[in-house]
Parts: C-alpha cells; structure tokens; sequence
C-alpha cells in the first residue's frame, strides 16, 4: 500500500507543474530521460509562447499569400485613377484607426467582379469589387465600406481564422531542437503549416465568413473611424440600406459570408444623421462621383 | 476494533488528500484576470454591441473575468460589472500541455540540414514564402507586388484631406 501510494505521490508531484503550464519537471526524472523531456520542454515553452500573437512580419507573409489566391479567383481592374483614389480614401481611414501602422501598410485594389464583395487580407492589403464600388453612392460610403475592412485588419480577425492547432504546430515547430527532431523535413513541414494556414484564412474570408460578432465589431470600428477621420458616421447605415436592397434581389458574395444586412443595419442606424449633408461633404461626393464611374 | 485502514494509518491518505486538493483548487477557486491589450474598448450591459455601452477600458486595464459566452466575457472592472467582446483581449492561449510520447520517450532524433533548420527555425519567414512559391509558381504574386507598389505620398494624402474637409 505503501509503494502505491509513494508512487501516487511521484505521479501527481511530476504532473502538477506541466498542468500547471510550469516547466520544472525534469529535476524528478532519472537522468536517461531528461534529453527528451528538456525537447519537450522547449516544445512546451514555444507552445506557452505560441500565446503571443502572430508577428506583424508573420501576418503579412500569410497575407500576401492570401491575396494571391483572392487574385486567382477574382482578376484585378486595373484603373490608375480609381485605384489611387480608392487607396487615398483607404488610407484615410486607416490612419484613424487603432492600428494605423502594419508591417509593410495597408494597401487597397479594386477586384474586375459585378459581385458585391470586400475582403481584408491579414496585414493590410484590402480589395473592394467593381460591384462593391458601384453600390456606394459617395466618398462616405465607400470610406465605411473600406473603414469596415480595416477593422478587420485591426482586429486580426483573419489571422484569428488560422486554427489553434496548427498555430501552436507553427510554435513547436520552430526552433533548432524541434528541426532534429523533424529532421530532413522540418522545412517542408513549415511549408505545410503555412499552406494550411493560408487555407485557413481564405476559407474564413471568401467561404465561411467571420463570426456574426466579428462582423458587428467591425461594423463598430467603421463608425468610430469615420467620426475620428471627419466622414458621415451614419455613412455605414446609408450603404448597408444599398447592400440590403440589393441582397433582397438575390445578390450573392458579401451576402454569403456576413450576417443578414437588416441586423448590421439596425446596429448601425443610430449613427445615421438627420440634417443634409454639410459643403464638405457634398464636394467628396463630387470627387466621387467625378472619379467612380465604374 | 476493525477500523478502515483510513483511519489506522491516516499519514499517507493525507498526503495523497492534500496533493489531489492542489490539483484541484486552481480549477475551482482562481477566478481569471485578464489584461485589455486593445484599444477603444467599452464594457457593454449586455454581449451584444447594440447595447449602449457603460464604461470604456483603457488597455493595460486588469478585469475579472466572471464568464465567457461565445465571444464575449461577462467580467468586473473596478466594480462595474458588464460585457467586454473578445477583441479587448488577445488571440486565446494555446495549451501548454505537453505532448506526452514525446515527454515520455524522445522523438526520433533524424539528421537535419542547415537549411531546413534555417527554414523551420522562424516561423513564416521569407524563405517560407519562397519556398511556398517554388510549389505554387501559379500564385500570383507579381500581382500583389503591384498592389503593395501602390504608395499615396504624405504630401498628397494631406492635400486629399483638406480639400475633403477631413480632420488632418
């Protein structure tokens, strides 16, 4: 009985500190053993540290690849004007929001589709389609559309899209100790994980969409950088009415991916504003109106 | 008197007793502080963002969480009670767990190149990248470089604002 409960002890006394997330095991364990456990260790560290989020580096390696498979299914259009116009009113936004900095900055394009549809790669790279475009009736409304984007950026709701395994593989996966221990295929494996990773994400963005709460978040985000960049806050409600009215008639993309319009919209309208438009922004629907003709 | 054995020799038990109640206990008692690490946080009544909210959190800000439901924690700010959505906090902590066959016997230790150590050993680095293109040539990533070419200069991105009547 003695024996058994000594051994009880010696169990609990070396499973205590790994439940723990503590990494003082090996000062019980008979020597021949403390090389595997000291990999384990350093796994199990990577692992805890795997808790950090993703670098900004990182997170713009897995974006660029994400955006290349967007660009595999939707061709770019390629309009100097409107491009630079769509990227001067996105980086407009982008400076006012809370993640105003990415590693290499957001950049914005116009995707050749009649869809209704925007996507926003991890790290900054945002696409609006043609179809999108067309639906905003000015400046403001294309600024919502784009400002909700960003929030996604802001967010990481993309790079939260990668699945927690697979993360944590990436974690365990890195480091000398755990090469030898993949031996001749520790690169090819971290090849893998990055594929699936970008799987992952593009899955979220152009199949599953994101949860209803990040949705609404990034609805959230949108009016608090269109107050913070001087545009119409109640910009978000007037293009949503646009996208209900089209989605209504059976529109696909955007529709597919995000919550029911009506719900966004009801969450939104109360930034709406009553009074006309002030100079300001009659003169950026202009500009739009000038430039946008798509 | 025929006793239990519990009661004869109570020594052991109680130990064995005391280590199961360690265990045990931070399951049960420690309730969970987390940190707010993102900006333009609200505490909301209810878990759904058409509440009005009752209070902003700054970042840095330590809140008692009560529970969690869906992407929303129910938490205790400075004796407020109400609902923080994930984004207040970072993505969720992977296991710390270890993988038990390899705790418990090594993994098979194989030669590795300095190559594929150098590949392996970053994450998802540049080499990754090149690595992913060599087996995708079909990814089109000229085309991305030519949306990241894409620059708005600072001097022309001002001018757009004011002549917007945007705030600088």
């Amino acid at each position: 009985m003695r024996s058994h409960l000594r051994r009880l002890a010696i169990i609990l006394l070396v499973a205590l500190p790994g439940l723990w997330g503590c990494d003082a095991v090996t000062g019980f364990l008979p020597s021949e053993a403390q090389p595997a456990v000291s990999i384990a260790a350093v796994g199990a560290t990577k692992a805890a540290r795997a808790s950090r989020e993703i670098t900004d580096s990182e997170e713009y390696y897995v974006g660029r690849a994400v955006a290349t498979r967007i660009l595999s299914t939707y061709p770019l259009y390629r309009n100097p004007a409107v491009t630079e116009y769509v990227n001067e009113v996105g980086q407009t936004v982008a400076r006012k929001s809370p993640r105003p900095n990415t590693f290499k900055g957001y950049h914005f394009a116009v995707l050749d589709s009649d869809e209704i549809n925007a996507f926003a790669c991890p790290g900054g790279t945002i696409f609006i389609t043609r179809g999108l475009l067309a639906t905003c009736a000015s400046e403001d409304e294309l600024a919502a559309v784009l400002a909700h984007e960003v929030t996604h950026v802001v967010d990481k709701d993309g790079i939260n899209s990668i699945s927690k395994a697979r993360w944590t593989e990436v974690l365990t996966s890195m480091g000398a100790e755990a090469a030898r221990q993949y031996g001749g295929e520790a690169g090819s494996n971290m090849v893998n994980l990055f594929e699936g990773s970008i799987d992952d994400v593009f899955k979220a963005l152009v199949v599953n969409g994101y949860s209803r709460g990040a949705e609404y978040a990034a609805d959230v985000g949108s009016v608090k950088i269109l107050t913070a960049a001087g545009y119409d806050p109640g910009a978000l409600a007037k293009v949503l009415a646009k996208m209900e009215v089209k989605e209504k008639a059976g529109a696909g993309g955007i529709f597919q991916t995000h919550p029911p319009t009506i719900d966004r919209l009801a969450r939104v309208k109360g930034a709406a504003r009553e009074e006309a438009p002030s100079a300001a922004e009659v003169n950026r629907t202009q500009r739009f109106q000038k430039i946008v003709q798509v | 008197m025929n006793w239990p054995i519990f009661f004869r020799r109570p020594g052991p038990w109680f130990l064995a007793l005391a280590l199961l109640t360690l265990l045990l206990l931070p399951g049960i008692a420690m309730a969970e502080t987390m940190k707010v690490t993102q900006p333009n946080q609200s505490l909301y009544p209810d878990p759904d963002f058409a509440s009005a909210p009752v209070a902003s959190v700054p970042v840095g800000a330590a809140v008692t969480v009560l529970q969690q439901a869906g992407d929303w924690y129910q938490v205790e700010y400075q004796g407020q009670r109400g609902w923080l959505n994930r984004q207040a906090f970072p993505a969720p902590a992977a296991s710390s767990w270890f993988k038990l066959p390899g705790l418990l016997t090594g993994a098979p230790v194989k030669e590795t190149s300095s190559d594929e150590v150098a590949l392996a050993g970053k994450g998802f680095t540049p080499e990754v990248e090149s690595s992913y293109k060599q087996k995708h040539p079909e990814a089109k990533y000229a085309e991305v470089d030519q949306v990241e070419a894409q620059q708005v200069a600072a001097a022309k991105l001002q001018a757009f604002i004011t002549e917007g009547g945007l705030k600088p």
